[in-house]
């Protein structure tokens, strides 16, 4: 208060006291002014928005999948938890867009991250990847994230992964991160895999189960070749209980291809295993919303639908595409992250219109209540307007 | 270049209620807001099948429809209040103190008197005499004591507010200690001084005391489907009256013309012409950071310098596959310490040491539908000040917080014993995690520490730069009542400067 002005305060008993104890902070106090950026520094050591990574290796894994080992064009990368995922932004023929993938290599090391991409039969990223990128090349990201990893408040220390195909990525970094940390995990890991030229990274895991006593490693193959003597067929709940034994109060990691996912939460749900001990990685959108549940009877996935952007434009869309991978098409953007419907950061305003929304689409309450959808597994099944 | 009347940065509480009151009161307004998602820490996260509430634990101030409290005239004037549904608790809390003090107290200002006398019946006259002091002295610092301020009229202050002349500048221990002498009675009403960060003997009185009346009497209150609902109605609210948003958009400067507000310049580059700019960041980046001074105002300095920072906190949110029942809750809101000594808990807050005090918030307990069916939504937390978390190496960051975690689920085991054997998601907040989303200095979650010299009675509103307005817990009390009020009141100053401009432009 300013001393020529009475302060009615002061008849209040203690005020003046409290005045010279303020007048006394004042004297030992700081303007702040030595924190300039802090807050930022600090939160970009952890979580930087972006990351400028750079191809320093590409190695062939198998004929369909290859290791692109990408180092910081900066400082050190920043930790992540094994099982984690970057957002590789990439532009293709004009279009960008970006695809999440797992980390495979070590949390113990901050050099690298290595992502094993595995070809996608009709895919549109991984062809890229796999065909044009080159030692070299810059990339941006986002920092690691994703809620796939080993959670040591109630997930134990008794570890079973199932995965299918590419999803040894996430579990090669969990592997290595039990090794390199000197952690008493027990990790089995089962491995399902089509055919046996498709199975990556087999004979490091074959050595590291030669090596470890608290690392065991099966194979699986569904489509073995002639003769072949290892175990075969698909995971059913018969053979998970012969590999594992006793089932419950194992915490169970699922990571694959989408109808693998579905096929391990069907089985691990016969064993009664609860599912606070499963955990499954996403996996992207569903290929056949059409086939899902609430998928409205009147709409098809080849429906041309216009999808309008208020007081940007409008385009025409497929109602069966997911509507970021649209909306990106046509030179329009939206933050994105997990591109399978659990991050958030792609949520759009529907102003107008329905779209389908899958189990997937991890919306709270009050986005149902105000429109809000997470564009990267919404389905136009009609005309909408968005605001972007 | 684009102009608006108004741009607010940051859509946390108090930014959308600016924004809202501002677009409603006919003045153009342009919100931007860094993260993609409306509410600052008023929101929620979705892990499996659960929607954690990140931070609204008591709405205060509502009142009850036949006894309406004042939030419920700013939400209905926010064009609000047919978008959201309420829940009531009907218990203040369970505070626990294994092997001295388990107690629970209704939500109600009759039946408290009524129980507290019934427990203790030698303190029932002081009892009496004390919550009369709360009733009292909670009406005059909120009524009579801003209008004798503004007519600054000491006549007026003596005959309206005698209750705030006595105990307006004590501290809540004083005023306890006057009132009681049984030590286990005392820990008990002071159990709120967790929603302020700081021991009964460092906070006024009239700060404990209106928590204890208004929760008592108002009751304390969830918004189905969370603070996130409420944000998502204030921005609905703001857009429905014309208003701008951009979101995955920061404001990075804000511009002048010597000490007077000309603009915005957005994250993107893009610069933004308006004549008044609401910050809901904190006052320390706004000045600091964002103003395009080289040094902010000497008259913010010389505030700034009688400030402390003030506490973050430590989360778990956690979904569990059993109900409230099985877990053992009997109460939305639990306070287990296992000391009745808060001068050592706050210490504690300033170190890595195990925590000695824990709340638990039971989401769905007077609400099923707020979890699963047949499963629980709990929050665990525990107050801690973030300076503590800036020297850890960020790879030794993970393990810390899981560590920490196990030490704050000790605590709240010792009341809840089952809590570790249902768990089925879990995510940990710390201070970091608060900083990251909120960015504020240190993770605060209250702004400054909110000692009696934080108080805006000690404090006035800072003009130095012309048509820039701080909206939030920075140079108001923490909280969701606070926020959302100062936000409010924040929008008024501007559509009268904004009215005044355009009056002037007129007359010229």
């Amino acid at each position: 208060m300013p001393e020529s002005k009475k302060n009615v305060l002061d008849v209040v008993i203690g005020y003046q006291e409290a005045v010279k104890v303020k007048e006394e902070l004042a004297k030992t106090g700081s303007d702040f002014s030595d924190q300039k950026w802090a807050t930022a520094n600090t939160i970009a050591k952890l979580h930087p928005k972006r990351l400028t990574l750079e191809v320093s290796e590409v190695i062939d894994e198998t004929e369909s999948t290859k290791t692109f080992r990408l180092v910081s064009t900066g400082g050190p990368l920043p930790p992540f938890q094994a099982g984690q995922y970057i957002n590789l932004f990439v532009e293709i023929d004009g279009v960008q867009t970006a695809r999440p993938y797992a980390i495979s290599s070590s949390p113990a090391q901050r050099d690298y991250y290595d992502l094993t991409v595995k070809r996608v039969q009709d895919g549109f990223v991984t062809h890229y990847l796999l065909d044009h990128v080159k030692q070299g090349q810059q990339f941006l990201s986002t920092s690691p994230m994703g809620t796939f990893y080993h959670n040591p408040i109630f997930h134990g220390q008794d570890l079973v992964f199932l995965a299918g195909g590419s999803g040894i990525a996430p579990a090669m970094s969990m592997l290595k991160n039990v090794f390199d940390n000197g952690l008493a995990h027990q990790f089995h890991f089962i491995y399902a895999s089509s055919y046996i030229e498709d199975v990556i990274f087999i004979e490091e895991l074959r050595e590291l189960a030669q090596n470890h006593d608290n690392f065991k490693l099966t194979e699986v193959i569904s489509r073995p070749p002639e003769g072949y003597q290892g175990i075969t067929g698909r995971l059913n709940a018969d053979l998970i209980k012969e590999l594992v034994g006793e089932v419950h109060n194992k915490t169970f990691y699922v990571c694959g291809p989408t109808p693998f996912n579905e096929n391990c939460q069907t089985q691990l749900d016969s064993l009664d295993v609860e599912s606070r001990f499963v955990r499954i990685e996403a996996n992207g959108p569903p290929k056949n919303p059409d086939q899902l549940n609430h998928w409205p009877d009147s709409a098809s996935m080849e429906d041309e639908v216009t999808i309008t952007i208020t007081g940007k434009g409008s385009f025409k869309a497929k109602a069966g595409e997911p509507l970021l991978n649209s909306l990106e098409r046509n030179g329009y953007s939206a933050e994105n992250a997990c591109r399978s419907g659990e991050c958030s950061l792609c949520r759009v305003k529907l102003v107008s219109g329905n779209v389908f929304n899958p189990p997937e689409a991890h919306l709270r309450v009050s986005d149902k209540q105000f429109g809000w959808i997470h564009s990267c597994v919404a389905f136009p099944t009609e005309d909408i307007e968005i605001l972007l | 270049m684009k102009q608006y009347d108004a741009v607010v940065i940051g859509a946390g509480n108090a930014g959308l209620t600016a924004a809202t009151a501002l677009q409603r009161g006919g003045s153009k307004t342009l919100l931007l807001e860094r993260h993609n998602i409306p509410g600052g820490c008023a929101t929620s996260f979705v892990r499996g099948e659960y929607e954690f509430e990140v931070a609204l634990h008591q709405l205060s101030g509502l009142g009850t429809e036949d006894r309406p409290f004042i939030m419920r005239k700013i939400f209905a004037n926010l064009g609000v209040m047919d978008k959201v549904e309420f829940v009531q608790e009907h218990q203040l809390y369970r505070i626990v103190v294994p092997g001295e003090i388990d107690t629970t107290l209704p939500a109600s200002w009759s039946g408290l008197r009524r129980q507290l006398q019934s427990d203790f019946p030698s303190e029932s006259e002081n009892l009496a005499r004390f919550m009369k002091l709360c009733e009292t002295i909670t009406l005059e610092s909120f009524m009579m004591l801003p209008k004798a301020r503004k007519a600054n009229d000491e006549k007026m202050l003596k005959a309206s507010c005698p209750n705030y002349i006595k105990y307006g500048m004590r501290s809540a221990k004083e005023v306890l200690d006057e009132h009681f002498d049984d030590e286990n009675l005392k820990t008990i009403l002071a159990a709120y001084w967790c929603y302020i960060g700081l021991p009964p003997s460092e906070i006024p009185f009239p700060d404990l005391a209106a928590m204890i009346y208004a929760y008592a009497a108002f009751k304390p209150w969830h918004i189905k489907g969370g603070s996130q609902a409420m944000s998502s109605a204030l921005l609905e609210s703001f857009m429905e009256a014309g208003g701008e948003v951009r979101f995955n958009c920061g404001a990075e400067k804000i511009l002048t013309s010597g000490d007077k507000v000309r603009g915005v310049l957005t994250e993107d580059g893009e610069e933004i012409a308006c004549a008044a700019v609401v910050s809901n960041a904190s006052s320390i980046m706004t000045y600091n950071e964002l103003l395009d001074h080289d040094h902010a105002p000497i008259a913010v300095r010389e505030d700034f310098k009688s400030r402390r920072m003030g506490t973050s906190a430590f989360v778990i949110y956690m979904g569990l596959d059993c109900t409230p029942e099985e877990l053992g809750v009997t109460s939305a809101s639990n306070f287990i310490c296992n000391t009745q000594d808060e001068e050592a808990v706050h210490a504690g807050m300033l170190t890595m040491n195990a925590p000695v005090s824990g709340m638990l918030t039971c989401y769905n307990f007077d609400d099923p539908s707020f979890a699963p069916e047949g499963k629980s939504i709990v929050s665990l937390v525990c107050l801690q000040y973030g300076d503590v978390w800036n020297d850890i190496p960020e790879e030794q960051y993970a393990q810390t917080k899981y560590e920490f975690s196990e030490k704050l689920i000790d605590v709240i085991a010792q009341t809840f014993p089952k809590i570790r054997d249902h768990i089925e998601e879990v995510e940990v907040a710390t201070p970091l995690t608060m900083m990251r989303y909120l960015n504020t200095p240190d993770g605060a979650i209250y702004g400054f520490k909110q000692t009696p010299q934080d108080s805006e009675l000690f404090r006035e509103r800072i003009e130095s730069i012309s048509g820039l307005y701080m909206a939030g817990c920075w140079n108001n009390m923490g909280g969701f009542q606070p926020t959302y009020m100062a936000g409010e009141s924040t929008a008024r100053a501007v559509l009268k400067q904004l009215k005044s401009e355009k009056e002037e432009l007129e007359n010229a």
